[in-house]
This record gives structure tokens, C-alpha cells and sequence, in this order.
């Protein structure tokens, strides 16, 4: 198959499996970044047409990325609050683009490709970083 | 700082760290300072831009068939670990120690960059059996010579542990530290340039990740101030990349060089002076 092609496409000289982890790996990547930019974007456009302003002016007291999100999304009660609560969500958006990006790679590796070496690698990272998403 | 000059930093930083390939933290913190943030939360909120920076170019290096994903998931486990532990540093240090590790780290970029250009291409067929056994090989299309590049990743188990430290420096001090990671694949590793970039690229955004979750953990990322900067440093480096095309290699490193060298010195003494 791409063994064949690999003579006339030399780009495409890659098994089928590696092709599709990094379509997979390339389009987690870009579609976090557009969903987070848009979230924030569309905050910002928001708070701009109901007060004039750009500013936000708020700090956001120590908390880990859950309750960063939790206490983000509680905010959606305050009908005041609701742009602040999108550009939270696009801060938390991007967060999780690498982490789910990891993640991908452990399933891939494990259930595609069975390299167990790698699901064991790649397993390292994503305990890594949930752990540090829990720091406190 | 108002909105927009928020912004206009941001655009700036992320166009010129696009155009030299040193990422946009380099350059913001500096600026950041200069207007008056306070360091250690320039680096916080400079440290969540570099993930929106890292994934936005790697999700096109990934789809190009460049990056090497072994060798960046191999290396992130050391990096992220670093990471964290550098963010846990610069949380208990002092501030003129940040100034002047800062300013070291712009020197030694500076350093690394002047000898960029003088390097060929230094590719080897060797193999150690740890690298073999880690599966770091590939292959790539080289647009520019219209050539299958094949090549072998050697001395991962130095490579490895010295990607520890770039984890660490990128942590510290809220950069990606992409012209560290793309020595060590360069050097130890012996990647060819094109792969160590685009791999370098990878893996920051998962070592920012780990850095931010301390700063957030920390109470230093606001998010008021952290939006605009992504927004910014995004769209400085979409443009950048754009213009990178137009403008000579040549011309770039220059004006990069001058500015390295002038923020460098500047965070130095400004480490010094400080009472």
C-alpha cells in the first residue's frame, strides 16, 4: 500500500499508522489553539460591547485547574460576570490542548500500534501532568 | 498596563520570537518588566502563551511529517518534570536572581545564535544500542533540496537528562527555551536542523503546561492579563511566519542578534542595580 507509493510520493513514504497519529496529533493541536482563541476573542468582544471597555481586572486566587473551572463555570450564574467566565474557559481550553494531545498518543500507542514502550512513555507524561493540573 | 498596550507588546514579541524561531517569551518578559509587571508574574503569564504559541506551529510541523514524535515524547519526560520544578524555584526566589538568570539565559542564546550560522550539516549513521532500542530514526521530504532525508537519533540516554535542564530554565524563567532544546538535538542528539526545531516545538507545549499549572496553583496567571498577551503573541507570531518568506536569514539574525544582546545586558543590570 504506502510502501508501494513511497516511490512516486516520497512524502507519503510512511506506514498508514504513523500518517494517522500525526493527522490525529496535528489537528488536536490546531483545534484546541482555535477553540481557545475564539473563546477569549469572543470575551473580550463581548465585555467591549456591554461596557466600553477592554480592561478585566480581576485576579484569580490560588487554585488548581479544576478549581479554576469549577469556580469559572459557577460564575455563569452572574449575568455580570459571563465574558469573564469565556475568557476563563479559553485560558482552560488551552490548558488542555497539550494534555489531550498526550493523551491521544497514549491510546494511539497503546490500542494502534501496540507499542508498549511508548504507551509507557507517553502514560509517564500524562501522570505528570494530571498531577500537576491537581497541584494545590 | 492598558489593553492595548498589552496587546501591541504581545504582537510584537510573538512576531519577532516567530521570525527568529525563539519564541515570543524572550522577548515579552523583558518588555513586560520594563513596563513595570513584576517579574515573577511576567514570566506566569508569559508561560501560558508559549503553549498557545508551541501548539499552534506544531499542529502545522506535525501534519508537515517533520516533527519527530518519538523523539519529543521520548525527551518530554524530562522536560515536564524540569518544568515543574523550575516554576517551584522561581516561586521561592528571589527577584534580582530571576533578572540576572534571565539576562544570562539571553547571553548564551545570543552566543548559541552567533554560531548558528557556521555549523554544516553534521549527520551520522552511527547508532548507540539505547537510542536503537528507543526507535529514534525517520525519515522526512525536504522541500528545499527535493530529497527523502533519512537519519538516526544518537545518544539519547545524554540527550535525556540534559533535556532536564532546558525543562528546567523553560520553567524558571517562563520561555520555551527552544534554542537550548534544539542545541541538545543538534549537538548530542544529531538531528538534522529542520527536525530539531519542529521537534523542539512539540515539546515545549507540553513543558509550558506543566510550568503554568505551578504559576496557577501559585495564584500568579490573571487571566485579564494572560488573554490578551495569547491573543497578541498568536497573532504577532501568525504574522511572522507570513513575512519570515519575504525577509533574508541573513537580515532576521542580525536584528535579532543586536536585540538579544541589548535585553541581555539590560536584564543584567537591571538584576545588579536593583536594591
Amino acid at each position: 500500500m504506502a510502501r508501494i507509493q513511497a516511490s512516486t510520493h516520497p512524502e507519503k513514504a510512511k506506514s498508514d499508522h504513523h500518517l494517522d497519529m500525526e493527522i490525529l496529533i496535528g489537528y488536536i493541536l490546531l483545534g484546541g489553539v482555535l477553540l481557545s482563541v475564539a473563546l477569549i476573542a469572543i470575551g473580550f468582544v463581548w465585555r467591549w460591547v456591554r461596557s466600553g471597555n477592554l480592561q478585566f481586572q480581576y485576579t484569580v486566587a490560588g487554585m488548581n485547574f479544576f478549581e479554576f473551572v469549577l469556580s469559572s463555570l459557577r460564575q455563569m450564574a452572574s449575568h455580570e460576570l459571563r465574558p469573564r467566565v469565556l475568557v476563563n474557559m479559553g485560558i482552560a481550553v488551552l490548558m488542555l490542548t497539550p494534555f489531550v494531545r498526550v493523551l491521544a498518543s497514549v491510546f494511539y500507542f497503546a490500542l494502534v500500534e501496540h507499542n508498549w514502550k511508548y504507551t509507557l512513555f507517553t502514560g509517564f507524561v500524562l501522570s505528570v501532568l494530571t498531577y500537576s493540573l491537581f497541584l494545590r | 498596563m492598558p489593553f492595548h498596550v498589552l496587546f501591541l507588546v504581545s504582537v510584537l514579541a510573538g512576531f519577532v520570537g516567530a521570525m527568529t524561531g525563539m519564541g515570543g517569551g524572550v522577548i515579552l518578559i523583558p518588555v513586560l518588566t520594563f513596563f513595570g509587571m513584576d517579574i515573577k508574574h511576567a514570566i506566569a503569564v508569559s508561560i501560558v502563551s508559549v503553549i498557545a504559541t508551541s501548539s499552534g506551529s506544531a499542529s502545522a510541523y506535525v501534519r508537515d511529517r517533520i516533527t519527530n514524535l518519538k523523539v519529543g515524547m521520548f525527551l518530554e519526560m524530562f522536560t515536564i518534570v524540569g518544568a515543574l520544578a523550575g516554576a517551584a524555584i522561581t516561586l521561592v526566589s528571589g527577584r534580582r536572581f530571576l533578572f540576572i538568570l534571565f539576562g544570562i539565559v539571553l547571553l548564551s542564546s545570543w552566543i548559541a545564535l552567533l554560531r548558528q550560522g557556521h555549523e554544516g550539516l553534521h549527520q551520522t549513521t552511527r547508532q548507540d544500542s539505547f537510542s536503537r532500542w528507543l526507535e529514534l530514526k525517520g525519515s522526512y521530504y525536504d522541500r528545499s533540496v527535493q530529497q527523502l532525508i533519512v537519519y538516526h537519533g544518537d545518544r539519547a540516554y545524554l540527550g535525556g537528562p540534559l533535556m532536564f535542564g532546558a525543562g528546567l530554565i523553560a520553567g524558571l524563567l517562563g520561555i520555551g527555551a527552544g534554542a537550548l532544546k534544539v542545541l541538545i538535538h543538534d549537538l548530542v542528539m544529531r538531528l538534522p536542523p529542520k527536525v530539531s526545531t519542529t521537534t523542539s516545538n512539540l515539546i515545549i507545549g507540553v513543558t509550558a503546561l506543566a510550568g503554568t499549572s505551578v504559576y496557577l496553583a501559585a495564584g500568579m496567571i490573571d487571566p485579564g492579563l494572560a488573554a490578551p498577551i495569547i491573543l497578541g503573541v498568536l497573532f504577532g507570531a501568525t504574522l511572522g511566519t507570513r513575512l519570515l518568506v519575504r525577509l533574508t536569514n541573513q537580515m532576521v539574525r542580525r536584528i535579532f542578534l543586536g536585540v538579544l544582546l541589548i535585553l541581555g545586558i539590560e536584564m543584567i543590570i537591571r538584576g545588579v542595580v536593583r536594591s
